[in-house]
């Protein structure tokens, strides 16, 4: 049996590539079935903020990758009550369906894996 | 001596924001690019935080930045700015204090 691995990503989307990083992580270990579960958490939940234009920018789009997750067998999606309060996003115009956690819910979900990277 | 104030980090990973909100006197001029732009989310103790600053600051942000993070319900004060209008600023203020 694999290990567990909780991914957790922390960085905004368009300003360098630790959000993009921390998403191939997510598709490689989905595509290869290893049981892996994803966390946004502090500037990570702008990720799945609505009507973000990345064009406007000339950049690819976050989005595409993040819509695949589900097809690559990542279904465990979290996010962070606290990250989003914060930063004036609410859970019903997110991009992915998450499951949003409090702080205890956060550290029950540490527990929960063998191992942890955040990026 | 006026002088514009540069952000390009995010307003909630650090204090860069509210450390140059602190030093900000009339005339200065305030201007969000790059992550720094998320100080404009609504609902969020740094939105608050520009909305109260004194009418004497001019606030700028770089309107590509803004749109290719899906910023909406922006203040009425905030003036866009595209790159030729970034140039055009940086010249006239006095001095240009970027926050690297």
């Amino acid at each position: 049996m694999s290990q567990s691995l909780l991914i957790v990503t922390r960085q905004a989307p368009w300003s360098g590539p630790g959000a993009r990083e921390a998403l191939d992580i997510a598709l490689a270990g989905g595509a290869f079935d290893l049981p892996l579960g994803l966390l946004f958490l502090d500037d990570g939940v702008f990720q799945l903020a609505p009507e973000q234009q990345p064009a406007s920018l000339a950049l690819k789009d976050l989005q595409a990758n993040l819509q695949a997750l589900p097809m690559f067998g990542v279904e465990a999606l979290y996010v962070s009550a606290r990250s989003l309060n914060e930063r004036g996003l609410s859970d019903g115009a997110l991009q992915l369906p998450v499951e949003v956690l409090d702080d205890v819910g956060l550290s029950a979900l540490f527990e929960r894996y063998d191992q942890v990277i955040t990026l | 001596m006026s002088t514009l104030h540069v952000l390009s980090h995010s307003p909630f990973s650090d204090s860069r924001l509210s450390s140059c909100l602190r030093l900000l006197t009339p005339g200065d001029g305030l201007l969000l690019c790059g992550d720094a732009v998320y100080a404009l989310q609504g609902g969020t103790a740094q939105r608050a935080a520009l909305e109260l600053m004194p009418e004497t600051i001019v606030l700028l942000a770089l309107a590509e930045d803004l749109h290719a993070r899906g910023l909406v319900q922006l203040p009425e004060r905030l003036q866009l700015l595209d790159y030729p209008g970034f140039v055009a600023s940086s010249i006239a203020f006095d001095k240009v204090n970027t926050w690297l």
